[in-house]
C-alpha cells in the first residue's frame, strides 16, 4: 500500500470568469482534467509529461491535497486525498513550486527545522532531521546563511531537501529541474535516482523536458488537454511507433510546409519547431527512404531552403508528437480554456 | 543515519502537545524573520506616541488650560493624556493583529510558502494561531514601551489605578481578537486582497474602539455596534481600571464576563469561517493563486 498511487476517473473543472471590460464578466467553466485513471506502483519513478496547461499541475495539486477534485478519486499510500487528506500530507513529500516554497529571510537550517515542526517532529528530532538532510545534500556550507543569498540551484536543492523532511515513501516532484543550469539539473536527477534506488521511494516526477523523462523514469504518462493520451514504459511507448521513420529537416522552412508535407500519403505526422534559432521540421512517415525524395521535392516547391536532413531514432518527444500532433514547446493553456 | 520515528498513530493525527509545539515553532519563525528587518521595533514604539500626541495637542490648542476640566466633564477623568495614550496603545495592538494576519496570508500566497504550509499535516488554524501569538506579543510589548515613553514625554504617571485588572482586560481581549483576525484572514484568503480592506478596517476599528473619545459620546445606534466589537470592551476596561472612566456595566467583573463570552464566541466563529472559506478555495482555484 505504501508508495502506491491509485487514480480513478479524476476530473477537475475550474469555475472562472471571462472578463469583458470594467464591469462585465461571463461565468466560464474550464475543464482541466477529464476523467484520468492510472496507477503508480511502489518503488517506481513515474513521469508525468505534458506541455504547460496540459493539466499536470492540476493533477499534482489534487494529489498533494492543495485542490479538491470535482469528481473521481485518488489514493496515495492507501489514503484518500479528500477523506484522509492529513494522512496523505503526512506520508507524501512534495516539491511543487521550486524555490518559491521557502522562507528567504530564514536560513536553510531554520527552514528545515520549522517545516519539521509542521510535520509534528519533536524539537530534538526536527533539529536532527534537518542536520541529516543538510549532510545528505551537502548543504553544510550554506545551512546557516539566509536563503536569499543562495543561487537558484542551491535554493532548488534546499527545496528538494524540504520535501524529504517527513522521510515519506512517496515523493511528488513538480518540474524540480526548472530554472536549473545543466550541471545542477544533472546533480538533482542523480539524487532523485539515488533516493529511488537506495531507499525504494516511489517518485512522481513531472517535467516538460522529454530527455529528462527518458533517462530518469521507469514509466511515463502523457497528458494533454486534461486527458491521458498514453501510459507505459519508455521503450514500450517508443516501440509503439515501431514502423514509423523520423526525419528531421533543418533550414529556412516556411510554416505552410507542415500542411504541404502532411498531404503526402506516407506521412503520418509533421511539426515545425526551432533548434538554436534554426527551423526544424520533424516528419513521421511509414516508409522513410521512399518518402524522402517526395519531401525534398515538396519543400522545394514551397520555397524552403534545406540545410540538413537527419534520419533519427524514435525519441519520447516523437511519441509525444505522434500522440498530440504538437511539440512540447507549444502551450496548451489557452486552448484548454477555449475547449469547454 | 539516525532513525527517527514518526508518532505511532494514524499519519497526520497529532497530539495536542505536538500542535502547541508547531504553533510556537511558528511564533519563533515569525520572530526570526522580523528580527532580520531592522528598525521594525522602533517603528512599533513610535507609532502609538505619535498617534496619541495629535489629539492631545489638538485638545490643548482648542481648550487651553481648561482641557482637563472639559475632558473630565465628558469622560469621567481629567487625565486626557493617559486616556489618549491608552487608546492609541490598544489600537496599535488591535490594528497590528489585523495587519499581521492579513499580511501573513497575502505575503505567503505571493512567496509560495502558503502552499508549503498547506502541504504539511498541521492545520493552518494552528499556524495562524502562531502568527496571532507572535503579533500580539510583539505589539503588546511595543505598545507598553510606547505607553511608558509617551507618559514620560507628556509628564503623567504611567502606573495609576488597578494595574492587575487592566492587565486582565488586555489578556482577555487578545483571544477574541485572534478569532476576529481569523475571520478577517478568511476574507483575505477568498478575495486575495489585503491592502484596501486593511485601510478601511483601520478607520472602522479606530472609530468603534473609541481610540480618542469615549464611545458614550457616539449616537446610540453607533454605541450598540461598538459594543459588539470586543476591543471596545478591552480599551474601556483598561481605561476604567487605570483612570476610572467607568465600566459599561458598572463593575469590572461584569465587563470582563462580556469579554469572556467573546473569548469563546469569536475564535469559534473565526475558525468556522476560516475552514469554510479554505474549503471553498480548495474546491476552486486553490490557495496558491493570487
Amino acid at each position: 500500500m505504501l508508495g502506491t498511487v491509485v487514480i480513478e476517473n479524476l476530473s477537475k473543472t475550474y469555475h472562472t470568469k471571462q472578463r469583458k471590460g470594467l464591469f462585465k464578466s461571463i461565468p466560464r467553466d474550464v475543464e482541466s482534467l477529464k476523467g484520468i485513471s492510472l496507477e503508480v506502483e511502489e518503488g517506481e519513478i513515474f513521469g508525468l509529461l505534458g506541455p504547460n496547461g496540459a493539466g499536470k499541475t492540476t493533477m499534482i495539486k489534487i494529489l498533494s491535497t492543495l485542490l479538491l477534485p470535482s469528481s473521481g478519486s485518488a489514493r496515495l499510500n492507501g489514503y484518500d486525498v479528500v477523506a484522509d487528506d492529513n494522512a496523505v500530507r503526512a506520508t507524501v513529500g512534495c516539491m511543487l513550486m521550486g524555490d518559491r516554497g521557502l522562507y528567504w529571510k530564514l536560513t536553510g537550517r531554520e527552514n528545515l527545522i520549522y517545516f519539521g515542526a509542521l510535520y509534528h517532529y519533536s524539537p530534538a528530532d526536527r533539529k536532527r532531521r534537518a542536520q541529516e538532510i543538510i549532510d545528505m545534500l551537502e548543504l553544510g556550507d550554506l545551512a546557516d546563511r539566509s536563503v536569499e543569498t543562495y543561487s537558484s540551484g542551491q535554493k532548488m536543492k534546499l527545496a528538494f531537501g524540504k520535501s524529504l523532511i517527513n522521510d515519506a515513501p512517496l515523493l511528488i516532484l513538480d518540474e524540480p529541474t526548472n530554472t536549473l543550469d545543466v550541471p545542477s539539473a544533472s546533480e538533482l536527477r542523480a539524487i532523485v535516482r539515488q533516493k529511488n534506488q537506495q531507499e525504494g521511494k516511489t517518485i512522481i516526477y513531472t517535467t516538460h523536458i522529454m530527455a529528462e523523462a527518458e533517462t530518469l523514469c521507469d514509466r511515463v504518462a502523457i497528458i494533454d488537454y486534461g486527458q491521458l493520451l498514453a501510459i507505459g514504459r519508455v521503450p514500450e511507448l517508443k516501440a509503439s511507433l515501431g514502423r514509423e521513420h523520423i526525419t528531421r529537416i533543418a533550414g529556412v522552412i516556411p510554416s505552410k510546409a507542415v500542411e504541404a508535407v502532411k498531404a503526402l500519403p506516407a506521412v503520418s505526422q509533421a511539426t515545425l519547431g526551432s533548434v538554436d534559432g534554426v527551423a526544424e521540421l520533424t516528419v513521421m512517415s511509414h516508409n522513410g527512404a521512399d518518402t524522402l525524395a517526395r519531401l525534398i521535392e515538396v519543400l522545394g516547391q514551397i520555397g524552403a531552403t534545406i540545410q540538413k536532413i537527419t534520419p533519427q531514432d524514435v525519441t519520447l518527444e516523437d511519441v509525444f508528437i505522434a500522440k498530440t500532433g504538437r511539440t512540447l514547446a507549444e502551450n496548451t493553456a489557452v486552448e484548454t480554456g477555449a475547449k469547454k | 543515519m539516525t532513525a527517527i520515528s514518526l508518532p505511532a498513530r494514524k499519519p497526520g493525527k497529532a497530539s495536542p502537545a505536538t500542535l502547541v509545539s508547531a504553533t510556537f515553532a511558528t511564533v519563533r519563525a515569525r520572530l526570526l524573520i522580523v528580527s532580520r528587518y531592522k528598525g521594525q521595533l522602533f517603528n512599533e514604539i513610535l507609532t502609538p506616541i505619535v498617534l496619541a500626541a495629535m489629539p492631545i495637542l489638538l485638545g490643548r490648542a482648542t481648550a487651553g488650560d481648561r482641557a482637563a476640566e472639559v475632558f473630565l466633564a465628558n469622560t469621567g477623568t481629567a487625565n486626557y493624556v493617559g486616556f489618549m495614550l491608552i487608546g492609541s496603545a490598544t489600537f496599535v495592538i488591535v490594528s497590528n493583529a489585523f495587519w499581521h494576519i492579513a499580511n501573513w496570508l497575502r505575503w505567503e500566497m505571493e512567496t509560495g510558502t502558503l502552499e508549503s504550509i498547506y502541504l504539511t499535516p498541521t492545520h493552518r488554524v494552528f499556524v495562524a494561531a502562531g502568527t496571532g501569538i507572535y503579533s500580539t506579543s510583539r505589539s503588546t510589548v511595543g505598545a507598553f514601551v510606547a505607553y511608558l515613553i509617551g507618559s514620560a514625554i507628556m509628564g503623567i504617571n504611567p502606573f495609576q489605578g488597578d494595574l492587575l485588572i487592566a492587565f486582565l482586560f488586555i489578556l482577555c481581549g487578545l483571544i477574541p481578537l485572534f478569532g476576529m483576525t481569523l475571520f478577517y484572514g478568511a476574507l483575505v484568503l477568498k478575495l486575495k486582497e489585503a491592502n484596501a480592506m486593511l485601510n478601511l478596517m483601520q478607520w472602522v476599528v479606530n472609530f468603534l474602539m473609541g481610540v480618542f473619545f469615549p464611545i458614550t459620546v457616539m449616537p446610540a445606534a453607533a454605541q450598540l455596534v461598538a459594543k459588539l466589537f470586543p476591543p471596545t470592551w478591552m480599551t474601556n476596561g483598561v481605561r476604567s481600571a487605570m483612570l476610572g472612566v467607568g465600566y459599561f456595566f458598572g463593575e469590572w467583573y461584569l465587563d470582563l464576563a462580556v469579554l469572556w463570552f467573546f473569548m469563546l464566541a469569536a475564535p469559534m466563529l473565526g475558525i468556522w469561517a476560516f475552514k469554510k472559506i479554505e474549503n471553498s478555495v480548495r474546491r476552486n482555484e486553490g490557495v496558491g493563486q493570487f
